[in-house]
């Protein structure tokens, strides 16, 4: 504490008008009202001083007491014991009070720096709030650094090695507050000696957090317990607008994501829908005309081989462009296949026989999805038979296999891969030749790619083998239904 | 003989629409607009609504609530758009049926003979669909004569699915129906019930040929083949 000259003076002062007063009006003071009068300059010096001024007063105030009024006067003799009791009660006031005083002058500091952090974090907080996500962290660290000297935010899984401001030292101390979660570095008690005070921008817990790095102070001088935990506090509040930043971001990400799939959805709905009213009228009228007409039969299976191209085109743009969102649901096979079975024609001379067991196990996948893969294996069958195509449906551990197999010319082992790629048809085979009634070319070489595409996003899978039956067997794995999620 | 208002903006639909009905002897009234259905409504001695979604001037499902609203002409939608979600939606506000374009003139005209069928029949006494026959009152349940022992959730599906004579019935409507609100979407609930159903009225429940399924719609009760 600093020597102040300012108390003593007031004591002095004190003391020089208690003595007047007491020797000036003898008649009207006794001697002990005197003496309580001189307990005022000691509590005045006190209060004001502290100890320094108030033991002051006192002593000034025994020595003035007993010089002036006390008999033998104008000496310092003391003739009785009882006097040097009033000497005794001046000095203990004097400590009792200034102890007092100076307790209550630090509290009053403390609460009036407590009350200061406050404001800062409160000012800080308003700050980062107020500012469009976009510039808060930013305005938040200038305001820190034109307060605390510079700041730098680091992340606390990349720490930036090869950066000259950062000392090998200072790194170990970085990568310490990022893992362990205290505050490290300068000031504090883990690696003291590093340049930077490290201070995490997220709660201990987190083990993702970024750390902030204080420069330490330009005076030399070293923070403060109390001012690290402070600023400990303003780094977390760094932290938590640094997060709000990130999830705007994610947001508005996810957002832009999801308005782009649904122009495309639109699109792709709008294509099929564009494409059906045309092959409506053109189906519908060569049907009505097909029971007397060969040209018109002719020319409506091309017009029904139109509509699968289409479908099949369709449902590979779906999948090209990940418009595609299965709706997961309970499936029992036999009303799968009977489904596909009824939206396929048969052609003439070829059979079609199907064993679905009545106790399968109900299979999880998208109803309309899996329609469209069970109908594309079928036509893919149906198109390469001779004679005959069969389904078969069985239950595997944890699985449901469809088998669906004919007695065609079969896939070769090194193309089974092959025929599930996009526009992949078997070149010198007749895997692609026409099987249709109609005397049309078949085929978009998109049918087995879309089975796949639309298999794997149902979590089944699709695969080629040899069929007992002689020809290809292609083979649908799906996953049983374990209940609804909720 | 019926007529068949048919809703649809493009005139090359209507006219082999027109064609279509021709063939069992009904006649077409043709709408271009929403507008112009709900007037050709109002006139009077309608017997069947084909309405298209996609209409230049009003919603098409919205059309659905105004059309079922105004009377008891029964809807079927004949749409462009094969979104699962919106058959159902158009099913649930009370469309009969639902038929994606390009439709098979064959299949429409038997869409439309069920509603047709339906649309005069009372309620109370036996059902009869095909070989099998509902008898609500005593509940019992007979194919081709011999009787058939179901459960009381057996029996309300197949009366639900009886009751639309040949029209679907979407999976929510039957839940609602026999297991109540709370269960619209336990699908897997139906599912259980209609293997069950089949075992006991098909002569080969894993080829089912009364009880129909379509994909992610719903059932129907079907003999016609």
């Amino acid at each position: 504490m600093r020597f102040r000259v300012l108390p003593y003076l007031e004591a002095l002062v004190g003391l020089v008008v208690v003595t007047w007063l007491a020797t000036a009006h003898p008649a009207v003071l006794d001697l002990a009202s005197a003496a309580l009068l001189f307990l005022l300059p000691v509590l005045l010096g006190a209060t004001r001083g502290g100890v320094g001024p108030g033991l002051f007063a006192a002593l000034g105030g025994a020595a003035a007491y007993n010089f002036f009024l006390i008999e033998p006067r104008f000496t310092f003799q003391v003739h009785r014991l009882d006097n040097l009791v009033s000497v005794f009660v001046l000095v203990a006031v004097a400590l009792v009070t200034s102890r007092l005083a100076t307790r209550l002058t630090a509290r009053e500091a403390e609460a009036r720096e407590q009350a200061r952090l406050s404001a800062e974090v409160a000012e800080l907080s308003a700050l980062l709030a107020g500012s469009p996500a976009s510039s808060a962290l930013e305005q938040g660290l200038a305001a820190l650094s034109a307060r605390y000297g510079a700041i730098r935010l680091l992340d606390g899984t990349h720490l930036p090695e090869g950066d000259a401001a950062f000392s090998p030292l200072d790194l170990s101390a970085a990568a310490w507050s990022a893992h362990n979660g205290d505050t490290t570095g300068h000031g504090t008690e883990v690696m003291p000696a590093a340049d930077w005070t490290y201070l995490r921008l997220a709660p201990k817990n987190r083990t993702d957090s970024g750390i902030a790095a204080l420069a330490r102070p330009v005076d030399g001088a070293t923070r403060g317990q109390v001012e690290l935990e402070h600023l400990a506090e303003l780094a977390l509040l760094l932290g938590q607008c640094r997060d709000r930043d990130q999830l705007e971001n994610e947001r508005s990400e996810r957002e832009r994501l999801k308005q782009a799939d649904e122009l495309r959805r639109t699109f792709l709905a709008s294509l099929a829908h564009d494409f059906r009213t045309p092959l409506t009228v053109l189906s519908g009228r060569l049907s009505e005309l097909a029971p007397t007409s060969e040209a018109a039969r002719d020319a409506l299976g091309a017009a029904r081989r139109l509509e699968r191209l289409m479908a099949d085109l369709i449902g590979a743009a779906r999948l090209e462009s990940g418009a595609l969102a299965p709706v997961v649901d309970s499936i029992d096979l036999t009303d799968a296949v009977a489904a596909a079975c009824a939206a396929l024609a048969v052609p003439p001379g070829i059979s079609l026989a199907r064993a679905v067991p009545a106790d399968l196990p109900f299979a999880a996948g998208d109803p309309v999805l899996l329609h469209h893969v069970l109908v594309n294996l079928l036509d893919n069958a149906l198109r390469h038979a001779r004679h005959r195509v069969s389904l078969k449906a069985e239950a595997a551990p944890d699985r449901i296999l469809v088998h669906i197999d004919d007695d065609g010319p079969g896939i070769p082992k090194a193309e089974r891969e092959r025929i599930f790629q996009r526009f992949q048809r078997l070149d010198g085979s007749d895997r692609d030749s026409d099987r249709g009634a109609d005397g049309t070319s078949s085929g978009s070489g998109l049918g087995l790619a879309i089975v796949r595409g639309f298999a794997e996003a149902m979590g089944m899978t699709a695969a080629a083998s040899s069929s007992p039956l002689g020809g290809a067997r292609l083979t649908l794995s799906l996953p049983p239904f374990r209940g609804t999620a909720r | 003989m019926s007529r068949v208002l048919c809703v649809d903006d493009e005139p090359a639909i209507l006219r082999l629409l027109s064609v279509v009905l021709a063939h069992d002897g009904h006649e077409a009234v043709p709408a271009a607009t929403g507008r112009e259905a709900m007037a050709r409504l109002a006139e009077g001695r309608i017997d069947a609504v084909l309405l298209d979604l996609g209409l230049p001037d009003r919603d098409g499902l919205e059309l659905v609530s105004a059309i079922r609203a105004a009377g008891p002409v029964p809807v079927i939608v004949v749409s462009a758009r094969s979104d699962v979600a919106e058959k159902v939606a158009a099913l649930d506000l009370g469309a009969s049926d639902y038929l994606v374009k390009p439709f098979d003139g064959d299949e429409l005209r038997a869409r439309l003979r069920a509603v047709l069928r339906q649309s005069g029949g009372g309620t109370g006494g036996p059902v009869v669909h095909g070989p099998v026959a509902i008898d609500p009152a005593r509940h019992t349940v007979t194919v081709e004569g011999r009787p058939v022992s179901l459960t009381p959730r057996e029996f309300s599906v197949l009366q639900c699915l009886a009751e639309a004579g040949g029209r679907i019935v979407t999976h929510a409507i039957l839940l609602e129906r026999v297991w109540g609100k709370a269960h619209r979407e336990d699908v897997e609930y139906l599912r259980v019930a209609i293997r069950a159903l089949r075992i006991k009225i098909e002569a080969d429940p894993s080829q089912p040929r009364l009880l129909r399924n379509e994909p992610g719609i719903g059932y129907r009760l079907d003999a016609s083949d």
